[in-house]
């Protein structure tokens, strides 16, 4: 069935009823941005004729800048905005083209982590991981086993019933991490994760992001930290001036490639 | 099942909030008490009217000097009538003696009260379902009799308590107003705080992929929870209050008005509940409407 409003009953929406009549053919990249405008602006577009594909399994950072775009892409994606022209295919739907009611259940084939955690400080770390499978109305039990595994995955085995404003910060973003993963989204959306943290829990965040990515889960992760681009061998994209580039061999080649930029708009 | 969901989010809300809930729940029941004493005071006025217009009677009134034979002439007339179906005369000594009986009074107040203040009567009973146009019928012939002073039918009375009544349903009316006007209020205005308090959580349930009925669900039942607490303890407590003055009052009670005081009926007290519980869920709808952009 086409309508993602059927996956209501389900545990979990997988993606799969977003791909609609084309479940036959060859999978298909779970991510395609093409030519992607978009203006908070009149005339000067934040993001302009953004393409970028993104394969089932692959880790990809997108960087840039302070104010260059990174939480706007992100955001396009999850619906919080909505491009000016262009297509976003999530699993080969269009998701600018969904209605407002079908948002929601968009939201629950992804995995979303921000920089400020966005957890609810009063309640308790299982209710704050658990809170993804009662949207999608998992029975208790199975929630139950599940938040344990989630939690398990996370380093927090056991301290489910602390109150989550009593966790150290990168405590509090291991609990929105399994959030976010409890529910085993197609895709994992990071806002610049690691942004409140010091930097070597910001390490063990971006470790656990990798640990996440290699038992399958495909991860988009946006950060402006280039200590973390720097030990990592992932799939690097960087927004400049409002496009994207694809940084294909690494950070190295991609700052040759920004000192090489800089100097032809000098000349 | 979203419903067990949104409960047990609502009852999340409760014990996050609950100093705003109780205050919340504290006004509320003050107003449902004066709605519940008013539908009080209405019912058992109502109760007392039915009552009297059923108790068909009528009172004629003798002159002091009326003669005998014009009195037994008058009786056998209204014995001969088929709507009467009780005579019976009362002298001017028995009226006083009556009086004195149903009001406890002295020999020596008694005495004091002047000569015709009781005077002598013949009091009628009226079969059943005698209708009133044909009573004033009868009051007019009766009236034209030799020694008739005056003939009471008791119609302007019923007028009186008629219209007393009629006052204490408008007043009742307005009051129920005035409470679904503040039950909107004080339950708006608490979902309002309710909202602001739970920005963050909203917010997460979004991202999560919460439906905007999902992420009102709980606050709709919080205020119809509110609305049907408030409601439930405001009808015990004025139970509580009606069983406490119930045996202080009630006999003198009966005395005066021949008829026995009763709680609000099992019916009207489920349906302001039900009421209640109905204007909660629109005063925390509105105030979501207006304060939850989802
Ligand atoms: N909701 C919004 N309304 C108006 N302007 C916005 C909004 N969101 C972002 N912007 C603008 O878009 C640009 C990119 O912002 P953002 O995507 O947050 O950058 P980054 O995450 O890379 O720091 C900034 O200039 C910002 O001011
Ligand atoms: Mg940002």
């Amino acid at each position: 069935m086409a309508n993602p409003g059927s996956g209501r009953k389900g545990n979990v929406v997988r993606p799969s009823v977003f791909r609609g009549k084309h479940r036959d053919d060859a999978p298909k990249p779970i991510l395609v941005m093409e030519e992607v405008y978009k203006y908070f602006r009149r005339d000067v577009p934040t993001l302009r004729n953004v393409n970028l594909t993104v394969e089932r399994g692959e880790f990809v950072f997108v960087t840039g800048p302070s104010g260059s775009g990174k939480s706007t892409l992100l955001q396009l994606v999850y619906r919080q905005h909505t491009v000016d022209s262009g297509r976003i295919l999530f699993s080969g739907r269009d998701v600018s083209r969904l209605t407002d009611s079908s948002i929601p259940f968009l939201r629950r084939n992804l995995g979303i982590v921000f920089q400020d955690f966005k957890v609810v400080p009063h309640w308790t770390v299982y209710e704050n991981v658990a809170v993804s499978l009662e949207i999608l109305g998992t029975n208790a039990r199975l929630a139950r086993s599940r938040v344990a595994e989630a939690l398990e995955r996370v380093g927090l085995a056991g301290r489910g019933n602390e109150r989550t404003e009593t966790l150290s910060g990168g405590e509090q973003q291991r609990v929105a991490i399994a959030r976010a993963i409890v529910t085993e989204p197609a895709l994992l959306l990071a806002d610049e994760p690691t942004g409140n943290l010091d930097p070597q829990l910001a390490i063990d965040i971006l470790t656990l992001f990798e640990e996440i990515h290699e038992a399958g889960t495909t991860v988009l992760f946006a950060t402006h930290d280039h200590s973390l681009l720097a030990t990592s061998p992932h799939r690097l994209v960087v927004i400049d001036d409002g496009r994207l580039i694809e940084a294909s061999q690494g950070l190295r080649a991609w700052s040759a490639r920004m000192q090489s930029l800089g100097a032809s708009h000098a000349s | 099942m979203e419903i067990w969901s949104a409960l047990s989010r609502a009852k999340r809300g409760f014990r996050d909030d609950l100093r705003l809930h109780v205050v919340a729940i504290a006004s509320l029941v003050v107003a449902f008490l004066c709605l519940g004493t008013a539908l009080l005071s209405v019912e058992n006025l109502t109760r007392i009217a039915s009552r009297w217009s059923q108790t068909q009677h009528m009172t004629v009134y003798l002159r002091d000097q009326a003669k005998e034979a014009d009195v037994a002439q008058l009786r056998l007339v209204l014995e001969s009538l088929g709507e009467i179906s009780k005579v019976e005369h009362i002298s001017a000594v028995r009226a006083r003696e009556l009086f004195a009986e149903q009001t406890n009074m002295s020999s020596a107040d008694l005495a004091q009260l002047p000569t015709d203040a009781f005077p002598a009567s013949l009091e009628l009973d009226l079969a059943d379902g005698v209708p009133s146009a044909r009573i004033e019928k009868i009051a007019a012939r009766v009236q034209r009799f030799a020694g008739v002073e005056e003939v009471e039918t008791y119609r302007s009375f019923f007028g009186q308590l008629r219209s007393l009544i009629d006052a204490g349903r408008s007043g009742a009316l307005l009051l129920s107003l005035l409470v679904v006007v503040c039950v909107l209020a004080v339950i708006g205005n608490t979902i309002r705080l309710a909202v602001a308090n739970r920005r963050r959580e909203i917010e997460v349930l979004k991202l999560c992929g919460a439906t905007d009925s999902f992420v009102r669900g709980p606050f709709v039942l919080e205020g119809v929870i509110q609305a049907v607490t408030a409601s439930t303890l405001a009808m015990l407590l004025l139970f509580v209050a009606y069983a406490a003055l119930h045996g202080h009052v009630e006999s003198t009670l009966t005395a005066l008005t021949g008829v026995r005081t009763v709680f609000l009926n099992p019916l009207t007290v489920l349906g302001t509940i039900a009421a209640a519980a109905f204007v909660g869920a629109i005063g925390s709808a509105l105030s979501l409407r207006r304060y939850l952009q989802v």
